[in-house]
């Protein structure tokens, strides 16, 4: 057996809202028995985006804002592998925002977890997109990744959960992980994740989900439907929670970029690349120049 | 001579004759026009003619960053020899505008001649023949679009062609259009041919043919592209910007075929760090670029030489900074290049002289990537990027794949352990990307262990940074070697990079033939600065012109940086309008330091 990268000690501060997605994140890949060595975590700049550090796995850390990009890059690269994008509000929704409204729409198999604390925790607490009006001098109103999800009309898988429920948060994330591995396109989901230290909303946030599931005739297929009853929960004053998307059923043709692009899912990392057996191709295509 | 704006007439101006039918070994042919004219289809089928002669081709264009409108030039030059620079004379305008006239005059030989279509405008001067093309074109076939057509006609006339081969370059050309497209543009021909005769227009030139065959007119933007399939690039992520965008193109056209995956992003950050996944999970990853993009980029290629991330960007550098001249040539990245990004990190830069060298160096851009773990910027230029030139045709055989930088899983399997960042003399780790049974990494721009752990400890600081820069030296001897051009006992040296050398070669000739002999050191690898080869270079020599397309003299800045000692020998000759250097531009300013 191989030596490699062994896990260090958590950073975080006892009780942060991350170790929920830590070890939510962990029984789920068990669950779905995804293989160690196909697991990548892509993590973002923040204190969420050093979970991979922390994880017995292929960790990569990114630059801020970047770790979608980089993310699409490894699963278009290399279909056959699991990939993890984590981060913070901050790094997804701020620096990182054009990246994350064209994930939707690339709808790469990728899942993105978004731990969601309303604060720049790293840097000791600034507004972030997502704080609300009154937070540390804030005056714009927060950002709701939900609804912005939901505006992009793609075969997304959509979800919140909240660090105060790792129950419910595995089983979300377990079936955001057999959607990628399926093939089926990308999985975003928000955890609401407090930071204890700059922005405590244990309580609060407790108080106030409201787990739309639990709602009768609740149907996240129906996107109409999902966007109103969310924006009237908002409205309500409750913070909403649970699946908030997912495609009506497994589609025949593809949905996934990996898919269209590489249907057999080899890709440019697997791809044959030596000379000798490529060589009458090549020449070939060397004959069509002018 | 003065241009008189009288209404379009159908009225046509004879040459006077009789005349003497002029012997051309180089001859070069500007047209112009509004965007939408179809200067470039003129500009084609010249070439086509050209190279049936066995010439060898050399074509440029000036366009606007628009789609349609605006003045567009483009010229041909054909000679017997190689070439690879715009001739400083022109020879024969064909201006479908008044301002193809006007600009074209300013480079027209004392032999030259203009012609030009008198339904647009009228030209009063004595080397002017004008011809109707739009209206006589627009009046037979109905649609006046086809008057470049005509106008190639015309020329075909003037020039003495061949009139079976001036058809088959038509037939070549539009077969593939359908009949329609093909008939039309064959009546247009003739129009053109049969007006041209009608108005008393016979050979002035006879265009002696050569013996260039088998050759293929490419770009270095196609030439790179091509490289990198063969090389083993299957990975490109970029965002549309001039003069870089045919890179991506082409790889769209070349790539699915070989389980290659070529994304558009949303920007270029989004490329960049699209491309640093791919490279890590194992793929030889690819982006192309100009400046602007390039600024945008620089995060990205700083935490690759940080995180040792190989990947590769083309550079097609245009006239910067900011929007700058979209369409025009420079070489003035080069500076930034060299110390690219926050913080210090190794890079190799290398610099291909012609599509040819491109082709060779893409390839092996991607073998250096891999085998030092770093970025490595191809670095072209406008001119190297979309002026077509002859060239002889790519070998895929000669290319090698080098996969020293990557461990096999059976290697692997007999080691103790595997660290991505492990301590070696090179500075090399060699790689395993995820997806192997059994093992697993950590891969971060945070400074780092040689597992990966973020590591703050100023001991391994110290040994991680003197691993990672001191690949720049250890990797020297493996470097593109320049390449040296003229005379050996020559005491005037010229140094310069990519399409420059065209021109400084020619203009080599033009010294030479005037009993001044030179040396000229083309630089391919710009970083590290090949000192080894500059410093025998200046000893033999008592002055060096650096030729380059910048303002401030960048790559003789460098110099100075690297080799100090030689900084009275070095003479800057720089040029920064736009527009690559004609021969006589480098000949007067050696002449003159005589």
């Amino acid at each position: 057996m191989v030596k490699s990268f062994q896990p260090v000690q958590s950073t975080w501060c006892p009780g942060c809202g991350d170790f929920g997605v830590l070890a939510a994140l962990k029984r789920a890949a068990a669950a779905q028995k995804v293989p160690q060595h196909e697991l990548t975590v892509v993590g973002g700049i923040g204190c969420s985006g050093g979970i991979h550090n922390f994880l017995e796995l292929n960790g990569v850390h990114a630059l801020h804002g970047r770790l979608l990009a980089q993310a699409v890059g490894v699963k278009l690269a290399n279909p056959q592998l699991t990939v993890v994008a984590a981060g913070g509000d901050g790094d997804g929704y701020a620096i990182g925002m054009g990246h994350f409204i064209h994930a939707f729409k690339k709808n790469v198999s990728i899942l993105y977890v978004v731990m969601n604390n309303e604060t720049y925790g790293l840097t000791k607490g600034q507004a972030s997109p997502t704080s609300v009006v009154g937070f540390e001098g804030n005056v714009e109103p927060p950002f709701d990744a939900i609804l912005t999800a939901l505006s992009i009309r793609a075969d997304n898988f959509i979800a919140r959960t909240f660090s105060g429920d790792p129950k419910t948060m595995t089983k979300i994330l377990e079936e955001a992980l057999a959607f990628n591995r399926a093939g089926r396109g990308f999985a975003f989901v928000e955890d609401l994740s407090p930071c204890v230290t700059y922005n405590d909303t244990f309580k609060l946030w407790r108080e106030k989900i409201l787990d739309l599931s639990t709602l009768p005739g609740y149907d996240p297929t129906d996107r109409a439907a999902v966007f109103r009853l969310y924006t009237e929960t908002l409205e309500s004053g409750r913070i909403p929670v649970g699946v908030m998307h997912r495609p009506a059923e497994a589609p025949s043709a593809p949905a996934s970029l990996e898919l269209k692009l590489l249907p057999d899912r080899v890709g440019p990392a697997k791809a044959a690349i030596g000379l000798e057996e490529n060589l009458p191709e090549y020449q070939k295509l060397l004959k069509t120049i002018g | 001579m003065s241009i008189s704006s009288a209404p379009p007439t159908p009225a046509v101006r004879s040459p006077p004759a009789p005349h003497p039918v002029r012997e051309l070994d180089d001859v070069s042919v500007m047209i112009g026009g509004q965007g939408g004219d179809g200067t470039l289809t003129v500009s084609d089928l010249l070439g086509r003619y050209f190279r049936t002669q066995g010439l060898y081709v050399y074509t440029s264009r000036t366009v606007l960053s628009r789609i349609r409108g605006g003045h567009a030039d483009a010229s041909v030059r054909a000679s017997r020899t190689p070439i690879a620079a715009v001739k400083p004379a022109v020879d024969l305008i064909l201006a479908f505008d008044q301002e193809a006239a006007e600009i074209g005059r300013t480079e027209l030989s004392p032999e030259g001649w203009i012609l030009y279509d008198s339904s647009v405008f009228q030209l009063n001067d004595s080397r002017a023949v004008g011809f109707p093309f739009a209206t006589l074109v627009g009046g037979a076939i109905g649609q006046p679009i086809y008057k470049n057509t005509a106008a190639y006609g015309a020329i075909s006339v003037l020039m003495g062609f061949d009139p079976v081969l001036t058809r088959r370059v038509i037939e070549d050309r539009f077969q593939r259009r359908g009949g329609e497209a093909l008939a039309k543009n064959l009546r247009a021909l003739e129009l053109g041919q049969t007006s041209a005769k009608g108005a008393g227009v016979t050979a002035r030139w006879s265009i002696l043919p050569g013996a260039a065959h088998d050759l293929i007119l490419t770009t270095g933007n196609q030439a790179a592209a091509l490289g990198f399939v063969v090389g083993g690039g299957r990975f490109f992520a970029g965002y549309p910007i001039t003069p870089a965008t045919e890179v991506m193109e082409y790889l769209m056209r070349y790539l699915p075929a070989y389980h290659g995956v070529v994304r558009q992003a949303e920007d270029e950050l989004a490329a960049i760090n699209m491309v640093i996944g791919a490279a890590y999970a194992g793929a030889r990853a690819i982006t192309s670029t100009s400046g602007p993009g390039l600024s945008l980029m620089t995060e990205g290629i700083g935490h690759a030489g940080a995180a040792e991330i190989p990947l590769v960007v083309v550079d097609c550098q245009r006239v910067g900074p900011s929007t700058g001249q979209p369409t025009r040539h420079e070489q003035s990245d080069l500076t930034h290049l060299a110390h690219l990004g926050h913080g210090e990190f190794p890079r190799f830069i290398l610099s291909p002289e012609s599509p040819e060298d491109a082709f060779y160096l893409a390839a092996e851009s991607l073998n250096l990537a891999e085998r030092w773990r770093l970025p490595v910027i191809l670095l072209l230029d406008q001119a190297l990027s979309q002026n077509t030139i002859t060239s002889p045709r790519f070998d895929a055989s000669k290319v090698r794949i080098d996969r020293s930088g990557m461990w096999t899983p059976e290697e692997l399997a007999q080691r103790p352990e595997y660290k991505t960042y492990e301590f070696s003399e090179s500075g090399r780790s060699r790689y395993m990307p995820p997806g192997t049974p059994g093992v697993w990494g950590e891969v971060t721009g945070n400074e780092h262990d040689e597992w990966g752990h973020v590591s703050v400890n100023p001991v391994n600081r110290r040994k991680m940074m003197a691993k990672r820069m001191g690949k720049m030296a250890a990797a020297r001897t493996e470097l593109p070697p320049s390449r040296i051009y003229g005379s050996e006992k020559a005491r005037i040296g010229l140094i310069g990079f990519g399409s420059t050398g065209g021109p400084v070669r020619e203009a080599q000739q033009l010294l030479s033939a005037q009993g001044v002999p030179t040396r000229y050191l083309q630089l391919r690898t710009l970083w590290p600065l090949p000192t080894h080869e500059l410093g025998p270079f200046l000893d033999s020599v008592d002055i060096a012109h650096v030729v380059e397309h910048n303002y401030t003299g960048q790559l003789a800045g460098l110099i100075r940086e690297v080799l100090p000692q030689y900084h009275a020998k070095l003479r800057s000759l720089v040029k920064y309008d736009g527009f690559t250097f004609r021969a006589p531009e480098i000949v007067r300013p050696v002449t003159e330091g005589l």
